[in-house]
């Protein structure tokens, strides 16, 4: 099976965890990638906030490549995934598409629209079949499974999950043999794109959930979001709990024990040495 | 044509069901009250208290509850549904279905027994989910009718897959209670063989089960197995099923005593024919015995259970006699025999035309397993191959490795998943070491030494069946492999042996099976029948025991003559899994014995559950089809009232018009909206309802779903549901501001300390009483509110309370922590409102309200079809009540010719005379089931009776209230001549009006009655101490009795009755109840203090809706008045005085100009004085041309002019909610809205600014709001503490304090328009002629702002019309219909009976002091000025005794409650 990959800009710079980790757990699962060729920003961040033809085009570039392949994409990025999502949909609509198609110089809008994109969690739900059967070193950590705001909202644009109550990570994360913890920042923003305009924004709602996930007695946090994984890294406040935070897919190296699995963690902030060790104690 | 039909049919019985139907039975009307569910009651029933007086919902409900279930002439049908409705207005025909409810009422006494022994627990519906109920169930403990049914889903998945029936669910239930005898009954109800059954079946229950689809089946074999091991011998009561001994009995010879011979056996000899069954072998089991392995199913097990069945009454066995071996069928038949059943099996073991089959230790399975279970096992020696894929093989396999074969090898045909034994059994083969080779045929055994096998040669096989499904192995000649042997077993096949039947004409397979009918089993031979693996080829027990089943049943008919096949029943529905979430629970493993392992020895392998383990799996049964059918509840009850094969009913009743009340439900949360469906301590505002509640899940304690702890701090979010154009709710429900604000205070009251907090959009407090009970809220109560919605709930993991997040009221984002949230959920039309709707083709609009009304929205489109309630739209209590009043009204007028035609009357027996008698006391008492009963020592009390002075007669009942035991209770007055009764049982509340009706049906005088309330005072709340109860209810009949003693007749009294009515003012109030008089048959005066008819109505001229026309209605009313022959009309003319009483006035009227004065007599009053339009100072008014009123807006939108362009602001409350005026004038926020859009469609230039506190387009009136925002109307809410400033100079200015901008906004207008409110006239005088009371706001006050809002507490005035409160023409129309029918309620009674228990006044030591005056709310004592004496109106009084209270001088008795009777009964409690 194959699939074409768009890591978008984290995931080649401060997600190169995230890379590495996704592309190794494809590759266990016989999940062949394909980087999008020629592909470019998605524009989550400058472009959505300030230009909204922009926000659009980017990504619609993007489905334009990919179009004409009949793979569907992979974004492991949430943001990048929201936007792509979102350029498909706007694709569709006829008072939208054709400023679209022209800014992005696609020449079917409509084979572009057609493309499907896929986060890593989707990816991984809809592939439990293949990866289940072969945990090998059940995680046996209490995790605290974190969304973020992308990754399942608005719910009309991607909806494979509860837009409030979300359950699909945390499932996930008990078939690795995880116990998902019940707490209450699932869905609770991180402050995103702010991170360098307003860090001391983004250090109160960091805190703030990394207090609640300590709370509620996670030793790890897992996220599908280079932006929310940096800035829980990166933008904690001095006090606050100091809980690694993992990818979905550095969890699914783990329980599965892929080659190289412990060997991501050096990319990490805050070290997760010590959950890594820990890990597969589930057995 | 003929003419209407005097009876109407009421859908929905909740409140406002019960109203129309108590209005028209009143009124002389017969009524069919149909309700969907259960009993009557509907969401009243299921509320803590009312707003804004706090009284109990079930407290002031349940008086109209045994009204209505009692009345002569309202026949309550319960569980039904209108299907169709044919013929036309006076003259219908009502379709109804009734679905069964598996009791019958007419039996039930609501005792409960039945209850009490139900195993299903469900989650109970009208406790909202949190509390618990039975399957056989009372909808709530004060339900109407008082009789229990049974909720059926359908037959569960494991009953119906089960080949013989078996009743998986129901004793599953009962396991998990604990009953293990019983659910031992119900297995062997179509299973004798349970603990066989229990150890071998391969239950194919399990595979269906609905738990599989989450955490695997149901254990169901290994329960069935616990239910024999820990309930043996069952509780050896009869079946209630098994329809016992019957005509046409006749000997019956079975042969075979297999499990499909001896199921065959047992159910002839049930049902009473003599039953003989032969064997060949001198032990009956059959294969049981001869082939299951003993490690499987041991030999204890086996002879216990076929020693039970052999037990049987008419049932014999012979065995070691092979019929047509040792005796022939003719000499059978010569004995006596009058049928035949084949249930010989398929004993043959068949071999292979194998080269070297002939060996030495080359066995045949069959016979194999035969000898090692007759305890002569053949010599085996390892390694052992057997040949067979079967169960049979298996068995082999692992019975070869007991005898001790190391290596011993399965090898067969097919592939390892195709392999026909069952997989549980190959896995504990292999887990015994046993190995598998799949894939192979044998070719050849070759020879070792001697005649002993050495190996077996295969070769691969390919596959076993051709395309057509026949056995057509095809092999691989070049994968071959050879097996080491020392012995081969071969497990292949076997065959039957019936040739003995060949002879007798029954055709015989060339297998040796027979030929018989699969459904009856009966065969070419008349007869002989056949069952089992004769018929079938070797099948499981389970399926021979299903098919002695059948073939019993055929016999039975053939035997009485009837056709062989009885006509096929359908398809039972399927029960599907409960909708909802299911808690997981993981299948308990059967722990399995230690030695199996090892395979050692022939115990057994499979342990079985202990009866803790056994009855955790059993709770893991979803209870698909709720009533599991087992029968407890028929074995319970004492009156034989349950009744499972009752079906659904049709009904057709001949009416003459329909009413729907079919009310509404709660709009339903999203799952994970603000948590609720994930947090625990999120509830919705019903659920919240139920916890509060006294009979509620928490008998009132408040407590959290999480842990049970009482909540210190609840938040309360508004509009949830409501107000919502995301969810699909655009609507303003109506009710919830208010009900928050009661569950608020309430809450408050159970916990002392607790804090609440509102949060809320527009506080909607717009009825009567609203606005001073919502500033009671946060003065007196404390309850917070906040304006804002709340934009998150979080939970914390470990305490699971709530973090809220919202602005507070200084606009700062906020976080506070609550222990519970309610969601104050929406009102949206009942399910069933929306089917009925649909089936009579009736318009609803988009939210699913009956629309079509306009100004009388009780009216449907269809004429004779009326509509109540909350099917209208969203509305609380005293509404609904006054619209049920009002489409009563309306049918009243429809079938006015009908009136008395369809009524039941009750004949009575003259009363006889006993005053020269001495007390001759009879005692009824009753046992009540086992409610009272189990707890107080009935046979002592009836002891203790006896010996009472003054007593007759004593008996106990085991129902008193049963119909029969009043037939008893009538017999035993006359026999003993008894001439007082007591009856102990279980409360007068619901029984007393039932007793005494038979007294007077006996003769007696129904006074001469007294009831001991010895159940729900005494055994129900002294359960514990059952010697204590006893002594207390001897007491309390002592009490009785000495009463009773002393009772005297009370006479009934009547009084004529003037059937005219008095109306009070002549504008749409006054002209609609006058015309509803008149136009039901009575005369109406109708007196107006001005020169012309219309009252406030000449100044309204747009409605809330442009296809109504105010101006047209009033010309409309004038005329109909002014020309109908009953009216008489008094303009100018107004009440002076009145005297008399209800039935019976005389009122004086004076002219308000020259003129002479009149008096008129009549029978009852409707006042319909109405209200003015309130003045505003301090807002410019008068003071500027530009500073009009709403009214004067409304006055020139409505005239000819062009509408101005120009800037509008629009002031609310101008007055309104003031410490002058401190109600809300309901309208006035419609009313602007309405005019902004008329305004601004006639000039869309104009610019309109509302200046509002709250806006309260409550209801459906939200619509017009919507539409004002969206024409661009700017709102703008101000605070009470800053009311805007108009500023009238040069330029026309208003200068607000926006509370959403935090600003001060200066608005240059064109035109102020002033919301001012309406207050009422100056009422007093009028109150005082009329001696009725006012609210402190000056407006009248009614008997009961809920249950009675259009009548006085004095009866025989009503009231209507904005005289009651403010509001909306169509809520004027409704009240003046309602009020016009409660009058006709009373004007067509033929005569007026005064209650029988009333007070006396003693004249001589009365001393005229008048206390008793101020104590009687009903106006029912007056001073005789004369003699001085305080007398009684005793057609007013209404026996509360409140007087007899207050009289200093105890010159006022209670009849029924004298004195003397009191004295005596507390004598006797001293005694």
């Amino acid at each position: 099976m194959k699939y074409l990959y768009y890591p978008g800009c984290s995931l080649h710079a401060t997600a190169k965890e995230y890379d590495l980790s996704t592309r190794a757990v494809c590759a266990g699962l016989g999940l062949a990638l394909e980087e999008v060729p020629d592909w470019n920003c998605c524009g989550a961040s400058s472009a959505h906030a300030t230009n909204h033809l922009l926000s659009l085009a980017l990504p619609a570039r993007v489905l334009g490549l990919a179009a004409g392949s009949g793979l569907d994409v992979v974004a492991p990025c949430a943001a990048c995934y929201n936007r792509l999502r979102a350029a498909g949909r706007a694709l569709c609509d006829p008072a939208e598409a054709p400023g679209i198609a022209e800014a992005a110089g696609l020449p079917r809008p409509t084979e572009a629209a057609g493309v499907r994109v896929l986060s890593v969690l989707e990816l991984l739900v809809a592939q439990r079949d293949r990866w289940l059967a072969r945990v090998r070193r059940p995680l046996g950590l209490k995790v605290a499974a974190y969304y973020g705001c992308l990754l399942v909202r608005p719910p009309g644009l991607l909806g494979f999950d509860a837009a409030e109550h979300p359950r699909s990570l945390d499932r996930l994360l008990e078939d690795l043999g995880a116990t998902p913890v019940d707490w209450p920042g699932r869905i609770d923003c991180c402050g995103g794109g702010l991170s360098i305009a307003r860090p001391d924004l983004v250090r109160e709602l960091c805190g703030r959930l990394l207090g609640w996930a300590a709370r509620a007695g996670a030793e790890v946090i897992a996220t599908a979001c280079p932006l929310c994984g940096l800035n829980l890294e990166m933008r904690r406040p001095p006090r606050a709990p100091a809980l690694p935070v993992l990818y979905l897919t550095e969890l699914v190296g783990l329980a599965l024990d892929l080659p190289g699995a412990k060997g991501w963690g050096r990319y990490h902030l805050v070290s997760p040495a010590g959950v890594t060790r820990r890990a597969g104690g589930g057995a | 044509m003929a003419g209407p039909t005097g009876r109407v049919l009421v859908l929905g019985g909740g409140i406002g069901g019960m109203q129309a139907a108590l209005d028209l039975a009143e009124a002389g009307f017969y009524v069919y009250l149909a309700e969907h569910g259960p009993a009557i009651g509907g969401t009243m029933a299921r509320l803590d208290k009312t707003f804004p007086t706090n009284d109990c919902a079930m407290c002031i409900m349940s008086p109209k509850l045994v009204e209505a279930g009692r009345h002569l002439n309202i026949e309550v049908i319960t569980d039904a549904d209108l299907i169709s409705l044919a013929g036309e207005a006076g003259r219908y025909t009502a379709y109804l279905s009734r679905r069964p409810r598996y009791v019958r009422m007419d039996k039930c006494t609501g005792c409960g027994d039945c209850a009490e022994a139900c195993p299903v627990v469900q989650p109970s519906a009208f406790d909202a989910g949190l509390g618990k109920r039975k399957a056989i169930y009372k909808l709530y403990p004060q339900a109407t009718p008082n009789a229990f049914g049974i909720e059926k889903r359908g037959m569960p998945p494991c009953r119906a897959t089960c080949p013989a029936g078996c009743n998986g669910q129901a004793y599953a239930a009962l396991i998990a209670q604990g009953k293990f005898q019983e659910a031992l009954d119900v297995v062997r109800r179509r299973v004798p063989f349970a603990s066989i059954c229990g150890r071998i079946c391969h239950h194919p229950c399990e595979t269906e089960c609905n738990r599989g689809q989450y955490e695997g089946p149901v254990a169901l074999a290994a329960l069935k197995r616990a239910a024999a091991d820990f309930g043996w011998p069952g509780t050896g009561r009869a079946d209630p099923e098994a329809s016992g001994p019957q005509e046409g009995l006749q000997p019956v010879a079975v042969i075979g005593a297999g499990p499909g011979g001896l199921t065959a056996a047992m159910d002839l000899a049930a049902l009473g024919h003599p039953v003989t069954v032969f064997d060949a072998s001198g032990q009956p089991g059959g294969m049981l015995r001869q082939a299951v392995p003993r490690y499987r199913l041991p030999l204890d097990m086996l002879d216990r259970e076929l020693d039970w069945m052999l037990s049987k009454e008419r049932l014999s066995f012979r065995g070691g006699v092979k019929v047509g071996r040792d005796v022939s069928l003719a000499a059978l038949r010569a004995e006596g025999f009058a049928a035949f059943v084949a249930a010989t099996g398929f004993p043959v073991a068949r071999g292979l035309p194998l080269p070297g089959a002939d060996l030495g230790r080359v066995y045949l399975g069959l016979d194999f397993l035969r000898q090692v279970n007759a305890g002569d096992p053949p010599a085996v020696e390892g390694p052992v191959v057997v040949i067979g894929g079967g169960n049979v093989a298996v068995d082999c396999a692992r019975t070869a490795r007991r005898l001790g074969a190391q290596a011993v090898t399965v090898a067969c045909l097919e592939s390892r998943d195709m392999m026909p034994a069952h997989s549980w059994e190959i896995d504990e083969a292999l887990e015994e070491g046993v190995a598998i080779a799949a894939g192979w045929g044998p070719k050849a055994i070759t020879a070792g030494g001697g005649n002993a096998p050495a190996a077996v040669e295969c070769i691969g096989c390919v596959s076993v069946f051709d395309a057509a499904g026949r056995f057509s192995p095809v092999y691989d000649e070049t994968k071959r492999q050879s097996l080491p042997v020392a012995t081969v077993i071969l497990a292949i096949g076997q065959g039957g042996d019936n040739a003995f039947l060949a002879e007798e004409g029954v055709q015989v397979t060339r297998a040796g099976g027979v030929v018989a009918d699969p459904r009856t089993g009966a065969t070419a031979a008349p007869g002989i029948f056949a069952c089992g693996d004769a018929v079938s080829g070797p099948a499981s027990a389970v399926e021979a025991i299903a098919g002695g089943h059948r073939v019993a049943e055929t016999v039975h008919r053939y035997l009485l003559g009837l056709d062989l096949e009885a006509e096929a029943a359908g398809e039972p529905e399927r029960a599907r899994p409960p909708a909802g979430p299911v808690p997981a629970r993981r299948r308990h493993p059967v722990p399995l014995s230690p030695a199996a392992k090892h395979a050692r020895d022939f115990s057994e392998v499979s342990l079985g559950y202990d009866r803790e383990t056994a009855q955790a799996e059993a709770a893991r049964c979803l209870q698909c089809g709720v009533c599991s059918e087992c029968l407890e509840c028929v074995h319970a009850c004492q009156r034989e009232a349950v009744n499972h094969a009752d079906c659904a009913q049709d009904l057709a009743l001949e009416v003459g018009a329909v009413i729907l009340a079919p009310g509404a439900e709660s709009v339903p949360v999203a799952r994970g909206e603000y948590g609720y469906g994930y947090y625990p301590n999120v509830l919705t505002s019903q659920e919240f309802e139920r916890v509060l509640s006294a009979s509620g899940p928490f008998a009132g304690n408040v407590e959290r779903p999480s842990d049970g702890k009482e909540p210190r701090k609840i938040a309360f979010l508004q509009c949830v549901g409501s107000r919502d154009v995301g969810c699909g709710q655009p609507y303003c429900s109506a009710v919830c501001c208010m009900y928050a604000t009661k569950e608020a205070i309430i809450a408050q009251e159970h916990i002392p300390g607790l804090q609440t907090a509102i949060f809320f959009m527009d506080m909607r407090a717009y009825g009567k009483e609203f606005d001073r009970y919502y500033e009671a809220a946060s003065a007196e109560h404390g309850v917070r509110y906040h304006r804002c919605m709340v934009s998150g709930v979080r939970q914390d993991p470990l305490t699971k309370d709530l973090d809220l997040t919202y602005v507070d009221d200084g606009g700062r984002h906020t976080e506070e922590t609550f222990d519970m949230v309610v969601l104050s959920t929406g009102l949206r039309p009942a399910a069933p409102a929306r089917l009925t709707a649909g089936r009579l083709g009736l318009d609803i609009d988009p939210h699913g309200f009956l629309s079509g009304g306009g100004l009388e929205p009780w009216r449907t489109q269809r004429p004779g079809i009326y509509a109540a309630g909350t099917v209208t739209d969203p509305k609380d209590i005293p509404e609904t009540v006054v619209e049920a009043s009002a489409a009563a009204c309306a049918a009243s007028r429809l079938l006015a010719s009908a009136r008395g035609t369809q009524v039941k009357t009750k004949e009575y027996p003259p009363e006889r005379d006993v005053s020269a008698e001495d007390p001759r006391v009879g005692v009824f008492i009753c046992r009540c089931g086992r409610n009272i009963a189990n707890v107080v020592d009935v046979a002592g009390l009836v002891a203790n009776a006896r010996g009472l002075p003054g007593v007759a007669y004593v008996e106990e009942n085991l129902y008193t209230c049963s119909q029969d035991t009043q037939g008893r209770i009538r017999e035993k007055i006359e026999e003993h001549s008894l001439n007082r009764v007591v009856v102990a049982s279980c409360t007068p509340r619901t029984h007393e009006p039932l007793f005494r009706d038979t007294l007077r049906e006996a003769g007696l005088n129904p006074y001469l009655f007294e009831m001991a309330n010895i159940r729900d005072q005494c055994s129900w709340v002294h359960m514990h101490e059952p010697e204590r109860a006893t002594v207390k209810a001897r007491s309390l009949v002592a009490m009785a009795v000495a009463k009773a003693r002393l009772l005297y007749p009370i006479p009934s009294r009547s009084f004529p009755i003037n059937q005219s009515g008095l109306v009070i003012g002549g504008g749409l109030a006054g002209m609609t109840a006058a015309l509803a008089l008149a136009e039901q048959g009575y005369a109406a005066h109708l007196v107006e203090r001005e020169p012309d008819l219309g009252g406030h109505l000449r100044h309204i001229h747009t409605a809330l809706s442009d296809r109504e026309d105010p101006q047209a209605l009033l010309q409309e009313l004038r005329e109909r008045v002014r020309s109908h022959p009953l009216i008489s009309l008094h303009l100018s003319y107004q009440v002076r005085a009145q005297e008399g009483y209800l039935g019976n006035y005389r009122t004086t009227l004076a002219p308000t100009g020259p003129g002479e004065e009149r008096v008129v007599e009549h029978g009852a009053v409707i006042v319909a004085t109405g209200a003015a339009e309130a003045s505003a100072p301090g807002f410019g008014q008068g003071a500027d041309p530009r500073i009009i009123t709403q009214t004067q807006l409304e006055e020139d939108l409505g005239g000819p002019g062009e509408a101005r362009a120009g800037v509008y602001v629009l002031i609310q409350c101008a007055g309104s909610r003031s410490e002058q005026r401190p109600y809300c004038s309901r309208i006035c926020c419609t009313q602007a809205v309405k005019n902004a859009v008329a305004l601004l469609k006639r000039a869309p230039g104009a610019r309109v600014f509302i200046l509002y506190r709250d806006l309260r387009t409550y209801g459906l009136k939200e619509g017009l709001y919507e539409e004002a925002r969206r024409l661009g109307v700017t709102f703008v809410r101000y605070d009470a503490a800053e009311p805007p400033e108009v500023k009238a100079g040069k330029v026309l200015t208003v200068e607000v304090e926006d509370t959403a901008l935090g600003a001060r906004l200066v608005l240059e207008a064109d035109h102020v328009v002033l919301a001012t409110g309406i207050e009422p006239k100056d009422n007093n005088t009028l109150a005082k002629i009329l001696k009725v009371p006012l609210t402190v706001d000056g407006f009248f006050l009614e008997a009961h702002l809920k249950l009675r809002p259009v009548e006085f507490a004095a009866e025989g005035i009503y009231l209507c019309g904005l005289a009651h409160s403010p509001r909306f023409i169509a809520e004027t129309i409704a009240q003046a219909n309602a009020a016009a029918i409660r009058a006709v309620t009373l004007l067509s009674q033929p005569q007026l009976a005064a209650k029988g228990i009333t007070v006396s006044v003693n004249e001589r030591t009365c001393t005229g002091c008048g206390i008793c005056l101020e104590a009687c709310a009903y106006a029912a004592r007056e001073l005789d000025e004369e003699t001085g004496v305080a007398k009684i109106r005793e057609i007013l009084c209404q026996g509360c005794g409140a007087c007899a209270v207050a009289c200093p001088s105890g010159a006022t008795q209670q009849k029924g409650f004298e004195q003397g009777q009191v004295l005596a009964m507390v004598e006797a409690a001293l005694d």
